[in-house]
């Protein structure tokens, strides 16, 4: 142990979504909470983001579904899930009896599925929020995925935000060419918060190198190797939103915690990592609070974004330093 | 490998899971984490490790045909990412021991190889649904193929202590690359019989006159791993005979405790989940009465 001195890891959310710690575990990769119950500490936990739920139940993509990369994985599980209302059923009255906060991950494929999950989650005990998967093809629309449109982005947004008071957050797509004006079209929407980044998008080849290797040829890339992508583009929506944002992308260690929070995060999610490391978060809050104690500091708030460049004002424009500019 | 692996048995028949309940259901408890210290490690053969663990917890309720998760990635590493599925090759439940025997065939299992006496790897186990000897079994026939057969050894030594006898047969490429020979020998097996491609003896023809003939004295249950010829065998020879076939397959994973469907066979269909090969599996069964493809 580190010091001495009490460290309030806590953080408070909008809408009184109040977390323990920054230190969340991300949807997919936790399942339902349940799984891990037996050997990992989960009422530690900031929260717990359950896998994708949707209105109908759904079976997954065709086999394999998952593979290793350098420093990731790909998969394309294809939103397996029994459905809201048995989710709800099955799970709701353990996340009732729990401290850690449960965040339900909507995915849908048009606008009136997510209101109609969200409808369904509305008041149902044991659920703390909302985040919304936008990374799912708009039947409505030709497939086009919600998060790649920043008018989509906000439209779905927006209908979930009439449908229920819980906390909602939103789940950006790294596969955007510029994620500013979608971020600003989701918090304009009224977004509570915003959670990025969901997998990038890549693909395997595989044995003999006849076909690609996921049964699905495409499949979602996480891991430590697209920490760079989610810190950049945290580093840029933190720059143009005012609500608070969770940093998701291959967090290992401390020092990936602590560069998110550099960057204007003022949380994490633990994904990819937790299959090899359940214990990982637990680990991560510990060393947190060790670590504030060393710099002195009774909240890690002071460690958010201060990589940042400085804002002029809270109005000001948003900086023209970015995607667009890269070489 | 050529392993029975799930994603690539489309053209096999249906698998059925085995009963949640009753004296034919596996016997399955709660998993275990921990960080399991390395008590042996070595080169057994070219390419084939043997690793023994101290995992109290899990060698108090492994069954055979169960496996357990193992993290290659080390302390400070954060990759691989994906912990890798081994099977349980055999246990000391008393002094709280579990053995792995494993292939390097990539970067995973070449990492393993760097894990040395007192090193601690995070393992969680025991998972999946295991092989089930049914009450009244006299008989048995163990099928296994390359690093497939390090499922099996274990269930012929909780047979053979029932008093069951078992023929088991050993395929490999060559020979230096059977495995588990010895511990069926060791375990009381009554026939240990070892092939392989180099001399066509691992042929389905020579394989499949052993078959019948064991067959033909009375077999009660057939159990096969790590190979689709073997297994297709088996189903030929269910057909005809009426004895069940129980297969243990592959899959790549990432939880190992049933809920990223990752793992998914592949089979049945479109309207309902298919089975998951860690959690429902990894052992499966056909019915004697199964369609053959
Ligand atoms: C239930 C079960 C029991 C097993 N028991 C044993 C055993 O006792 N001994 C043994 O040597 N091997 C066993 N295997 C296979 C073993 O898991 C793979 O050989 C190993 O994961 C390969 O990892 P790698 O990094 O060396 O290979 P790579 O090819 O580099 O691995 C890349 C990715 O594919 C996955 N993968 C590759 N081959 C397989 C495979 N055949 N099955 C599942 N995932 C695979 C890896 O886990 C990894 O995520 C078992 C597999 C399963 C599912
Ligand atoms: C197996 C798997 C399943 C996932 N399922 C979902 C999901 O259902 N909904 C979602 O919003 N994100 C899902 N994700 C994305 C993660 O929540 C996370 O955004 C991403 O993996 C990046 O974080 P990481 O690098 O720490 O894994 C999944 C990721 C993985 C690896
Ligand atoms: S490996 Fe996750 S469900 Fe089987």
């Amino acid at each position: 142990m580190i010091g001495r001195g009490a460290v309030d890891l806590s953080v408070e959310l909008p809408r009184g979504l109040r977390l323990d710690n920054p230190i969340l575990v991300a949807s997919g990769t936790f399942g339902y909470g349940v799984e891990y119950s037996e050997v990992v500490d989960i009422q530690r936990l900031g929260a717990i983001c359950c896998k994708g739920t949707t209105l109908r139940p759904r079976v997954g993509n065709i086999t394999p579904r998952v593979t290793e990369t350098p420093a990731g994985m790909l998969n394309s599980i294809g939103l397996q899930n029994p459905g809201v209302d048995a989710v709800v059923r099955k799970y709701g009255p353990t996340w009732q009896g729990w401290h850690v906060p449960v965040i339900v991950n909507v995915a849908g494929e048009s606008i009136d599925d997510y209101v109609e999950v969200a409808r369904r989650l509305d008041g149902m005990p044991g659920v703390a929020g909302i985040e919304l998967n936008i990374s799912c093809p708009n039947v409505g629309r030709g497939g086009l995925q919600f998060a790649i449109d920043a008018e989509a982005a906000g439209a779905v947004t927006a209908a979930v935000r009439r449908a229920t008071e819980l906390p909602l957050l939103v789940k950006l797509s790294p596969n955007v060419a510029d994620v500013r004006p979608i971020a600003r079209a989701i918090e304009a929407a009224g977004a509570d918060a915003i959670t990025a980044i969901n997998t990038l998008s890549g693909i395997a080849v595989g044995p003999g190198r006849r076909r690609p290797l996921l049964g699905n040829v495409y499949g979602g890339l996480s891991g430590p190797a697209i920490k760079p992508v989610a810190l950049r583009i945290v580093y840029e929506v933190a720059q143009v939103v005012d609500i608070p944002i969770i940093a998701i992308g291959g967090v290992a260690e401390l020092g990936d915690v602590l560069d998110y929070l550099a960057v204007g995060a003022i949380g994490v999610q633990v994904g990819t990592v937790l299959f090899a490391d359940p214990t990982l978060p637990v680990r991560l809050i510990d060393e947190l609070a060790d670590e504030c104690r060393r710099l002195g500091l009774n909240s890690y708030l002071p460690l958010v974004g201060t990589a940042l460049p400085k804002r002029s004002s809270p109005m000001s424009a948003p900086s023209s330093k970015g995607v667009e500019y890269r070489p | 490998m050529v392993g029975a692996s799930a994603g690539a048995t489309g053209s096999l028949p249906r698998l059925a899971r085995l009963p949640e309940t009753g004296p034919s259901a596996p016997r399955v408890a709660p998993p275990a984490l921990l960080e399991a210290a390395v008590v042996t490690h070595g080169l057994i053969a070219p390419e084939y490790w043997r690793l023994v663990l101290d995992a109290p917890a899990i060698a108090r309720t492994v069954e055979p045909g169960q496996f357990a998760m193992l993290t290659v990635a080390r302390g400070e590493e954060s990759w691989p990412v994906l912990p890798r599925p081994m099977a349980i090759y055999g246990w000391d439940r008393a002094g709280g021991r579990i053995e792995i025997v494993y292939r390097v065939v990539g970067e995973g299992t070449r990492r393993l190889t760097r894990w040395s006496c007192g090193d601690r790897i995070v393992t969680v186990g025991p998972l999946g649904r295991g092989f089930v000897l049914l009450p009244a079994a006299q008989r048995i026939v163990l099928l296994g193929r390359g690093i497939g057969t390090c499922s099996l050894t274990a269930l012929a030594g909780v047979a053979a202590a029932r008093g069951i006898a078992v023929h088991a047969l050993v395929s490999a490429r060559h020979s230096d690359a059977l495995v588990g020979g010895e511990a069926y020998r060791a375990a009381g097996a009554v026939e240990v019989r070892e092939v392989v491609d180099t001399d066509g003896s691992s042929g389905v023809g020579p394989v499949g006159a052993w078959l019948a003939e064991n067959c033909r004295t009375g077999v009660d249950q057939i159990y096969a791993c790590g190979s689709d010829r073997l297994l297709r065998l088996a189903l030929e020879m269910a057909r005809a005979t009426g004895t069940g076939v129980q297969v243990s397959l592959e899959a790549h994973m990432a939880c190992g405790l049933g809920f990223c469907h990752g793992c998914a066979t592949g089979h049945p269909g479109l309207v309902e989940e298919s089975p998951l090969v860690c959690r429902d599996g990894p052992v499966f069964r056909h019915l004697p009465s199964a369609p053959v493809a």
